[in-house]
C-alpha cells in the first residue's frame, strides 16, 4: 500500500530539527556526557558547550550572554518570568497589562496570577489584531508593574510595533516583557535596540530540539525575578536542575544557523507565502486575516467562507496544517486570537493557519493550494 | 622580585620536574579591574598558582579553565564579565564593572618558543620590549597566543608570521614603545578578524641609592618589594656591605667620582642622593649632569642644600640646563608628612613611580575621569 505524500506546513507549531543540529548534539549524549556542574574534565567539557551555546543564542537576539537563562522551553520561561517578576515586585504594584491575542502560555499564567491577588487588563485588538497604543497608554496606572505583549502572533503572524510600545511603557516607569518565540529566526530580533526587560523563546521553533528554551533578563535595567524552582544552584540559582546539555548544544547550533541563514530564507519564504495566498484567493472564497498588517514572512491565517475547517483539515490528510494553535488542539474551540479580532465563532472555526519553513518548496505550495481548492469546493458542494 | 621573575622561576622548576603547566594572561580589559592587561599567572597540573590575574575574584574559576585548557591541549580565551551581579562563579557583588579577557596557554616544554621561553628572554634582555600576543574574541577561532618580542630597533624574536601581518605588527609595536603604553588592535582581512595585545614591557626600575646608611637599608627593602632592582653605593665598606644589604641588592664601595664605573645607566636608572655627606652627594651629582638617559635624580635634604649645590656647581663651571633641572627633585619625595625612614622611603618611591609613569601624583579622588581612560583599551582597526 503506497503511503500518501505528506507535506508539512505547520512550522509555527514546531520545526524539524536541522540535521546539523542533531550532529552537534550527538557527542553530548555518549562521549561528552558530563554533568555541566561537575568539577572535572567531563564537567568542564559540558560546561564549555553550554556557555558556547549561550553565546550563540545571545548573538542571534543581540543581547549579553549573561542575560540568558536556559529553561525547558518557552512555557517554563514564561511562568518563571511572570510569577518570578510579579511576586518580587508586588510591593510596587499589582497590575499587569497584556492583550487578548497572547499565547495561552501567557494568558493561562496571568489567570493563575489573578488568583493570587494580581489584576490583569486584557487589551482589545482591532480586525487585524493590532492593539491601540493610546489604549495601552491609558491603561497604565500607578499600580502597573508589567506589560506583557508578544512580538509576533503565532496564529496570524502579526507583529506588534514593539519600538513604540517600549517607549510608552518605559516612559511610565513600567517594565516590558515579550514572548518573542515566533519572531526569532524569522525576522531580525534585536533585544538591545528593543530595550526589552524580559523576553522568552524556545528552541523547537528555530529547527532546534524540543525541551529547551530561554528566559532573557535585561541586567542593565535592574530586573528582579524570584526563582520558582529550587535546589542545586544551576543557572545562577535562577533555574536550578541539571542542565540538558545536548538540548542546549542543539539550541545554540540552531541559533547559529538561524543567524547566518535567516535573512535569505525570509525572503524566499515570504515569496512562497504570498504566492500561496494568491493562489487560494483566486480559487476559493476566502479571506486572509491580518493581510495588510506587519506580519511574519512565513505565516498565513485564512478564513474560508461557509466551510467547517475541522472537516477541511481531516479531508486535507496530505497536508499538515493547523486550525487555531497547537496547544489547544484537543478541544475544538474557536481560536481566541481570531475571536479577539472580531471574527464570529463560525468564522473562527472556518479558519486555517498555514505556516511555511525551510523545507517548503514551490511545488509544496502549488500542491497545497490545489488540494485546498479541491477539498474546499468538494465540501461546499456537499453542503449545498 | 618581580612577578614575572617568580613566574619564570616556577616555570623552570616545573619544567625540570616534568609537571605540566599553563600560562594565563589578561589580554584585554574593558571597564574596571584590579589587574590590567599583561597580568599573568602560572598554573600547574595540580592546581598550584604562581602570580595573579585579579585581586582574587577570578582565580578560582581561572584555575579550572587552565586545567581544562591543559586537558584539551589548546589555547583558550575566556571572558569574565564582573559587571554581572548574580554571577555565582565570581561571587557576591564586587563593585567592579569590567569585562576581562584571559588567554590560557598550555606550555609545551619541547617548544623553545613557548610563551614562558619567550618571557625568559624578556627578563634576560633587560630592555624595553613589545610583547605581542595574538588572540581572537571569536572563541571558535584559533588563539595563536604569545608570539613575538620586538625591541626598539625592530629586532624580532619568536614565531614566524606572514609578511603582511608582521609588517603591521612591527609598526604598531614601535608606536607602543615610543608612546610607552600598551595597545590593542583588531586585524581585519577580507575573510576574517583577529586581535592582538601589544604589551609595553619596561625592564625593572633600577634604583641607585647613593649612601648606605640605615635609612638606605629600609629604602632598599621597600624598593625590592616593589620589584625594582636596587644598587647601593657608598664610600664606606662598613656601611656598603652584604651583611647590611641582603642578596637582592648590588652593593658598590667606591669613591664618589667613580660611582658610575660599575653601573650601567639606562632610561630606567633612578638616583637618590642620600649619603648625608654634602660633598659625596655633590660629587655624584656632577657625574649625573651628563647622563641624558637618567629620568630621575632625587636629593635628600632641605631646599637650602640644593640651592647651595647649585651655587657650587656654577662656581665649578657646570651648566645646569633646563632638561637636567627638570629631572632633579630636591627636596626629594612627595609631601606626605614623612618622618621615619620608612615613611620617607614611601614618599621617595611614590614620587619616582609618578615621574616614570608621567602621572600627576594627585589624589585619585580628584579625578573627574575614570582611572583608566577608555580610549586606551579600545581596539585600533587595522586592515591587512
Amino acid at each position: 500500500m503506497a503511503v500518501k505524500k505528506k507535506i508539512y506546513l505547520d512550522y509555527n507549531a514546531t520545526t524539524p530539527t536541522d540535521q546539523r543540529v542533531v550532529e552537534a548534539m550527538l557527542p553530548y549524549f555518549t562521549e561528552k556526557f558530563g554533568n555541566a556542574s561537575s568539577d572535572h574534565v567531563f564537567g568542564w567539557d559540558a560546561n564549555e558547550a553550554v556557555e558556547n551555546s549561550r553565546e550563540q543564542v545571545a548573538r542571534l537576539i543581540n543581547c549579553k550572554p549573561t542575560g540568558i537563562t536556559f529553561t525547558s522551553g518557552a512555557t517554563e520561561a514564561a511562568n518563571l518570568a511572570i510569577f518570578g517578576f510579579c511576586k518580587r515586585n508586588r510591593s510596587k504594584g499589582k497590575h499587569i497589562i497584556t492583550c487578548k491575542t497572547e499565547h495561552k502560555t501567557i494568558l493561562d499564567t496571568l489567570k493563575a496570577l489573578e488568583n493570587e491577588g494580581f489584576e490583569v487588563t486584557y487589551l482589545d485588538v482591532d480586525l487585524d489584531g493590532n492593539i491601540d497604543l493610546s489604549e495601552l497608554e491609558s491603561a497604565i496606572t500607578s499600580e502597573t508593574i508589567l506589560v506583557c505583549l508578544m512580538l509576533a502572533n503565532n496564529e496570524t503572524g502579526l507583529i506588534h510595533p514593539m519600538y513604540e510600545i517600549e517607549k510608552i511603557v518605559h516612559s511610565k516607569g513600567v517594565k516590558l516583557m515579550s514572548d518573542i518565540t515566533q519572531a526569532v529566526g524569522k525576522i531580525p530580533v534585536d533585544l538591545k535596540a528593543l530595550n526589552l526587560d524580559i523576553a522568552i523563546f524556545s528552541s523547537h521553533k528555530i529547527y532546534g530540539p524540543k525541551g529547551v528554551g530561554t528566559l532573557y533578563i535585561n541586567k542593565k535595567n535592574n530586573i528582579e525575578i524570584e526563582p520558582q524552582v529550587f535546589g542545586g544552584g544551576q543557572e545562577k540559582g535562577m533555574r536550578p536542575g541539571t542542565l540538558n546539555v545536548p538540548g542546549i548544544v542543539g539550541f545554540g547550533k540552531a541559533a547559529e544557523i538561524a543567524f547566518s541563514e535567516m535573512e535569505e530564507e525570509s525572503v524566499r519564504i515570504s515569496k512562497l507565502r504570498d504566492k500561496l495566498e494568491g493562489l487560494l484567493m483566486e480559487s476559493c472564497v476566502c479571506k486572509v486575516n491580518s493581510m495588510k498588517a506587519n506580519r511574519l514572512p512565513n505565516t498565513t491565517n485564512i478564513s474560508f467562507e461557509n466551510i467547517d475547517c475541522n472537516q477541511l483539515l481531516r479531508k486535507l490528510n496530505s497536508l499538515a496544517v493547523s486550525r487555531g494553535s497547537a496547544c489547544t488542539s484537543n478541544i475544538i474551540k474557536p481560536s481566541h486570537v481570531l475571536k479577539a479580532m472580531g471574527l464570529s465563532d463560525e468564522q473562527a472555526l472556518s479558519s486555517l493557519r498555514i505556516s511555511l519553513g525551510t523545507n517548503t518548496s514551490l511545488s509544496d505550495i502549488e500542491f497545497a493550494a490545489e488540494e485546498i481548492k479541491k477539498t474546499a469546493n468538494q465540501l461546499k458542494r456537499a453542503e449545498v | 622580585m618581580r612577578e614575572l621573575d617568580t613566574i619564570i622561576n616556577q616555570y623552570e622548576l616545573l619544567k625540570n620536574e616534568g609537571t605540566q603547566s599553563v600560562l594565563a594572561t589578561v589580554v584585554h580589559v574593558e571597564g574596571s579591574s584590579y589587574r590590567r592587561a599583561g597580568a599573568r599567572m602560572l598554573v600547574d597540573e595540580f592546581g598550584n598558582i604562581t602570580g595573579a590575574i585579579s585581586g582574587g575574584c577570578l582565580e578560582g574559576d581561572a584555575l579550572r579553565k587552565a586545567l581544562h585548557a591543559l586537558h584539551q591541549e589548546k589555547n583558550k580565551l575566556i571572558t569574565y564579565d564582573t559587571s554581572d551581579e548574580d554571577d555565582a562563579i565570581i561571587g557576591a557583588q564586587l563593585g567592579c564593572n569590567g569585562i576581562i579577557q584571559v588567554l590560557f596557554e598550555p606550555l609545551d616544554y619541547q617548544d623553545t618558543l613557548n610563551p614562558c621561553e619567550l618571557l625568559k628572554k624578556v627578563i634576560a634582555q633587560k630592555d624595553a620590549l613589545a610583547i605581542v600576543i595574538q588572540f581572537n574574541l571569536d572563541k571558535n577561532k584559533v588563539q595563536h597566543g604569545t608570539s613575538l618580542l620586538i625591541d626598539e630597533k625592530s629586532n624580532i624574536w619568536g614565531k614566524k608570521l606572514k609578511q603582511e601581518l608582521l609588517k603591521q605588527i612591527l609598526k604598531q609595536s614601535q608606536l607602543v614603545l615610543k608612546e610607552n603604553r600598551s595597545a590593542f588592535a583588531e586585524l581585519i582581512s577580507d575573510k576574517e578578524a583577529s586581535h592582538i595585545f601589544i604589551q609595553n614591557y619596561q625592564p625593572p626600575v633600577k634604583l641607585v641609592i647613593v649612601g648606605a646608611g640605615n635609612d638606605a637599608q629600609i629604602l632598599a627593602q621597600q624598593a625590592d618589594l616593589l620589584g625594582w632592582d636596587v644598587i647601593v653605593t657608598d664610600g664606606r665598606p662598613t656601611h656598603a656591605n652584604k651583611e647590611r644589604f641582603t642578596s637582592f641588592c648590588q652593593v658598590i664601595v667606591s669613591k664618589p667620582e667613580k660611582t658610575l664605573e660599575n653601573i650601567k645607566i639606562d632610561q630606567r636608572s633612578c638616583f637618590v642622593l642620600m649619603s648625608h655627606n654634602y660633598n659625596y652627594d655633590l660629587a655624584v651629582l656632577k657625574l649625573l649632569l651628563n647622563e641624558q638617559k637618567v629620568p630621575y635624580i632625587g636629593i635628600l635634604g632641605p631646599l637650602k642644600k640644593y640651592q647651595r649645590m647649585q651655587g657650587d656647581l656654577k662656581e665649578d663651571g657646570f651648566e645646569l640646563k633646563d632638561e637636567i633641572l627638570k629631572k632633579i627633585h630636591a627636596p626629594v619625595g612627595l609631601e606626605v608628612g614623612a618622618e621615619t625612614p620608612a615613611e620617607i622611603g614611601l614618599s621617595i618611591l611614590s614620587e619616582i613611580q609618578s615621574v616614570l609613569t608621567g602621572k600627576s601624583a594627585r589624589p585619585l579622588k580628584e579625578k573627574s575621569t575614570p582611572i583608566h581612560e577608555k580610549i586606551h583599551s579600545q581596539f585600533k582597526e587595522i586592515k591587512i
